[in-house]
């Protein structure tokens, strides 16, 4: 059972990872190929460099996209942002469409 | 090159104004609210003193600035009144902040606008400056019940600042939203939700951000265009503010629509930045020529090695 369940886990979450990656380069015109993005650097200052403005404007593509909502106080937002395979990760939790 | 003035802005304000700020701040708190507002200016006097004699950098930074804006040598009176000025304004902080508006005399300007603009009820952007007082829209929030106002700063001085205040007054705190953290424009975009306006000083970089090339009072620079990209991401209005200090107990408080950023499209949206930034620049440039003695940027505010023809990456 769990043979077969693992590999199409993760082989749609390696999608949802790639899609997360096009969005971010594209809402952010980043000059780089899905592929340079490793899904395990920080997003924020160091890695992919992003600043605060730069998450903001990911936070507002993310929920608009994947129709979920990103709250000031959540205690997660630190974590969800620390990578492409965290925000992947939270979307596929979060995500309402 | 583009990374050389850009590393040296950031040094020069990061290590001496702020520091000299806080310092300033505390003993003027001690002062002056054991002592009372006449008391603290006599104070003041010697810290313009202070700075015309022992702070080299500072009065260099204040001769190049008022050559610009007078176009002409400046003399040791006309620095001693920018120091003086500078001093002054942070001393009424204190007052400010513990809400003694009765001790001073405001003369608003485009109060109208300011209120046009918030009656759509999903906030706006306040932008200041260096230039003047920021402190007074506490004056302006208190006299309409229904104002608030958070102010967003760098975390670096955001915690010195919280630090401060919670000394002079620990109510007045929790209007502060640090920059830096991952969520910190999610709570900016909450405070707007709620019909708040936003304020931040647009004049400064804390380093590593883009940067737009500008004229201000004949020279160029390069300001931050971080501010006017949230306000676009976040497509609110933003007005610029600033509380020009008169003398005496008096200042004059000016709200200048600056930018609307509310229909814009995304297509659309570093143009209007930049065309946001250049306006912000006249504006500085308008106001240093009103109040001369109220621009506190005690810093090289042009680099002299300028990326001279070489627009921003």
């Amino acid at each position: 059972m769990q043979n077969i369940q693992k590999p199409v886990v993760s082989s749609s979450s390696a999608e949802l990872q790639r899609e997360v990656a096009e969005l971010l380069i594209e809402c952010l015109n980043l000059e780089i190929a899905v592929d340079q993005i490793d899904p395990d650097a920080p997003l924020y200052g160091e890695g992919l460099g992003l600043d605060s403005i730069d998450v903001l404007e990911v936070a507002l593509v993310v929920s608009k996209r994947y129709g979920m909502q990103l709250r000031a106080d959540s205690a997660d937002n630190q974590h969800t942002f620390s990578s492409l395979r965290s925000l992947s990760d939270h979307i596929a939790a979060q995500r309402t469409r | 090159m583009t990374a050389g003035p850009k590393a040296e802005q950031v040094a020069d304000w990061a290590h001496t104004p702020e520091r000299s700020n806080m310092f300033l701040l505390r003993v003027m708190v001690w002062i002056s609210l054991r002592l009372g507002r006449r008391a603290g200016r006599v104070v003041l006097h010697g810290i313009a003193a202070y700075f015309l004699l022992f702070a080299p950098a500072s009065r260099r930074a204040s001769e190049h600035y008022l050559r610009r804006v007078f176009d002409r040598a400046p003399g040791w009176r006309d620095q001693y009144r920018h120091f003086f000025t500078f001093a002054a304004t942070i001393h009424d902080r204190i007052y400010l902040v513990n809400r003694r508006f009765d001790l001073f005399e405001f003369e608003v300007h485009g109060e109208d606008a300011l209120r046009r603009l918030l009656a759509g009820g999903k906030g706006l952007f306040l932008m200041g400056a260096h230039l003047g007082s920021f402190e007074v829209i506490r004056a302006i929030g208190w006299k309409y019940a229904d104002l608030r106002v958070a102010m967003v700063m760098h975390q670096g001085n955001a915690q010195k600042i919280i630090a401060t205040l919670a000394a002079i007054n620990p109510q007045a705190t929790q209007d502060i939203i640090g920059m830096g953290h991952v969520d910190s424009m999610l709570r900016v975009r909450e405070r707007l939700d709620e019909g708040s306006v936003v304020g931040m000083l647009a004049d400064r970089t804390p380093g590593g951000e883009a940067l737009h090339p500008v004229r201000v009072l004949g020279g160029d620079t390069n300001l931050p265009i971080g501010p006017f990209r949230m306000a676009a991401l976040l497509q609110r209005p933003v007005v610029f503010m600033t509380g020009l200090y008169l003398g005496g107990n008096r200042y004059s408080v000016h709200f200048e629509p600056l930018a609307d950023f509310s229909a814009v499209a995304r297509d659309q949206r570093d143009a209007a930045v930049e065309a946001a930034v250049v306006r912000y620049a006249a504006l500085l440039d308008q106001y240093c020529r009103r109040a001369p003695y109220n621009w506190f940027n005690f810093f090289d505010f042009w680099p002299s090695a300028n990326v001279e023809g070489k627009p921003a990456p």
